[in-house]
């Protein structure tokens, strides 16, 4: 199966003059249709703006250095109103924060209907029934009476429902998420999680999503990224990658997080605290903080290479950026 | 109907009965925000306090500090009420700890006279001993004594809440309230304030609440947990054993939705429809019931109280159906095991 969404090489810098570093240092990933693509990393990693220069929303702070977006095939340009109508109708996304991503002064269903009529150059009455089956598509009960609501009248869930039917207005075959759950409470959380499934199912979409939470993207994706620092610290499938991790970041990680099951007393928090993008260490960014770390980590930058894991179903598909991958203890 | 008529209420350290708040929301109209709760927490426990966003946790802990006034029920520290007429020495017994650690610090304070200023204000020490005092704090939370000549801007996020955790604790609280501790820090950091936490009650012997929706926070610092629906306690009892066997569909279902980062996500679990009604537009009987897959026609009709349960007194549960185990299908009910 050809990739539907390939990324080469992304590379984001931030500020002007002493105060700029670069964000995003050599992303390269590709999605297949009806696939979900997981990228995962805390604050500062890069993972939101990996998301945003693929949809050519970067801040006026950020500059895209080199990179490029293909959608079938095609390279898309990364800046400007072509980059817009380029991406119209191919991929859409979906915010963490669904009230700031509506207008508060218009009804839902007329903000859902725009994209149809305006994009899809569908009349208004045809805008209006599309609009009506994309609410019902996404879970809002009632759509038709739902159509005149206004944002404030909807909670936090059905928001970001309201959101997710917008994106989908103009049929795209890809769909960007950044932390659309993160704002929502647990049990909404796992109804939001399971739509965006079904849609992926369904509409055969390619699904990037962007996630602090370890648990919500083994939920979601069947392959994921470990980010650390503007690089893909390892990637590979989901619950393979984070079965057996192949690198030091990802397993300090697994060991960080509590999980409901766990036996109490069992956190090993990773040592140090996140790297000043301004002065990101020599070599790896973790070795500070990496208990494998050897006098190579500190001088040499590892590359995100692929590994021959014998133990591995997809040996082929899994690749670290670690010197030591062979090293890393299971967790 | 509420209260926990537990054993040792002569050493509780915190007593809550039957706490009712409401708020006006427009002419003779209410919203009860916190319903009839009532628990008890011994010295040194801790208690975790988990449930949606509106269910009134928030509120609780509120309460307990003496931030809100309740409409009725009492809060009593030690035997002292939390309420207007506390002396500057009963009010030091419980401090609140805050989600977020970038808008609780003052920006223009040192960490130093932040802290030394608050012992000053309670008589606690002054002077070189006031600075030794802070010096003592500081390293009890896993921070340098350089900290103290730095303001709140030079550190990070899981660094502030450490500084958080030291100025609750330079006033000696015998409770603290920690209202969503570590849900506004980043995963891997997150760790290491529940680690302090866990350490602090095992070493000070502090008693603590802690808010969160975060369950597996609760599970790893709490001892006790209580689970609140739309303003009411509907299940009360040990962490690992609540967690293990819930009995309340409610704890169930959110148990169910916490997704898992060491195993794949089970199959056949029940996934809880729709969203926490209103508390202005309350369902009759329990609550729960529009969302409850358990639900019968009596849990339309009348309300289920919190009783203990059948086989395990130290538990409580607002469910008819207490009696019975709950696995992550929920319909498919376990038959209780004979012992």
């Amino acid at each position: 199966m050809t990739s539907i969404l390939e990324v080469r090489d992304l590379c984001v810098s931030i500020g002007r003059g002493d105060g700029r570093f670069t964000a995003v240092d050599g992303i390269s990933f590709s999605v297949n249709a009806g696939d979900a693509f997981g990228i995962v990393g805390e604050s500062g990693s890069g993972k939101s703006l990996t998301l945003r220069a693929i949809m050519a929303l970067l801040p006026t702070s950020a500059h895209l250095d080199s990179g490029a977006v293909l959608v079938e095939g095609e390279e898309l340009a990364t800046a400007g109103h072509a980059a817009r109508v380029q991406r119209r109708a191919r991929i859409a996304m979906v915010f963490q924060d669904p009230l700031s991503a509506l207008n508060p002064v218009r009804t839902i269903g007329d903000q859902v209907a725009e994209v149809p009529r305006r994009v899809l150059k569908r009349s208004r009455t045809e805008s209006r029934r599309r609009a009506i089956e994309l609410l019902g598509l996404v879970g809002v009960p009632d759509p038709a009476r739902r159509f005149d609501a206004y944002p404030h009248e909807l909670s936090g869930g059905m928001r970001q429902r309201v959101a997710i039917a917008m994106a989908l207005a103009a049929e795209p075959a890809i769909l960007l998420c950044d932390e659309p759950t993160t704002a929502l409470d647990v049990t909404v959380q796992a109804q939001v999680l399971d739509l965006i499934d079904k849609l992926r199912v369904e509409l055969d979409l390619a699904v990037v999503f962007v996630s602090h939470d370890l648990g919500v993207v083994r939920e979601l994706c069947q392959d994921v990224a470990v980010m650390y620092a503007g690089r893909f610290a390892e990637t590979g499938p989901t619950s393979d990658l984070l079965g057996r991790p192949r690198h030091p970041y990802t397993l300090g990680l697994l060991r960080a997080v509590v999980d409901l099951d766990d036996q109490v007393g069992t956190l090993r928090p990773i040592g140090g605290t996140l790297p000043d993008p301004l002065h990101l260490p020599s070599g790896c960014a973790f070795h500070p903080r990496c208990p494998l770390a050897t006098a190579e980590c500190r001088t040499n930058v590892p590359p995100l290479i692929h590994l021959d894991v014998a133990s591995s179903s997809d040996a082929s598909s899994r690749a670290s950026a670690c010197f030591h991958h062979d090293l890393v203890e299971a967790p | 109907m509420s209260d926990i008529a537990s054993p040792a209420s002569s050493t509780s350290a915190l007593t809550v009965r039957d706490l009712t708040v409401s708020f006006p929301i427009e002419r003779h109209r209410r919203l009860i925000a916190v319903d009839d709760v009532g628990f008890d927490l011994a010295h040194g426990e801790s208690l975790g306090i988990v449930g949606e966003s509106g269910c009134g946790k928030t509120t609780v802990a509120r309460c307990v500090v003496g931030l809100q006034r309740p409409d009725s029920g009492s809060v009593t520290i030690d035997g002292v009420d939390v309420d207007a007429t506390r002396s500057s020495s009963e009010r030091r017994a419980v401090q609140l700890i805050f989600q977020d650690p970038y808008s609780s610090l003052n920006p223009r304070m040192t960490i130093g006279a932040m802290l030394t200023q608050l012992l000053s204000f309670h008589d606690l020490a002054r002077g070189p001993k006031a600075e030794e005092r802070c010096r003592e704090l500081l390293a009890l939370v896993g921070l340098p004594a350089d900290a103290l000549t730095r303001y709140p801007g030079a550190f990070s996020g899981g660094q502030r809440q450490r500084i958080a955790i030291a100025r609750a604790l330079a006033v000696e609280p015998r409770v603290i309230v920690a209202d969503e501790p570590v849900s506004a820090l980043d995963v891997s950091i997150q760790a290491t304030i529940l680690e302090l936490f866990a350490d602090l009650r095992d070493r000070l012997g502090i008693s603590l609440v802690m808010i969160s929706h975060n369950l597996a926070a609760v599970r790893h610092v709490c001892d006790r947990v209580a689970v609140m629906y739309l303003g009411k306690l509907v299940e009360v009892g040990s962490t690992e054993q609540v967690f293990a066997d819930p009995r309340h569909p409610y704890t169930r279902s959110l148990l169910n939705a916490v997704p898992q980062v060491r195993r794949d996500p089970p199959k056949n679990r029940i996934r809880l429809a729709g969203e926490p009604p209103s508390p202005l537009s309350r369902p009759t009987g329990c609550s729960f019931h529009p969302r409850c897959p358990r639900a019968e026609a009596r849990c339309a009709i009348d309300e289920p109280a919190l009783l203990a349960l059948p086989d395990d007194a130290s538990r409580e549960s607002a469910c008819f159906f207490r009696d019975e185990r709950m696995d992550a299908t929920l319909g498919a009910r376990v038959p209780e095991e004979m012992p």
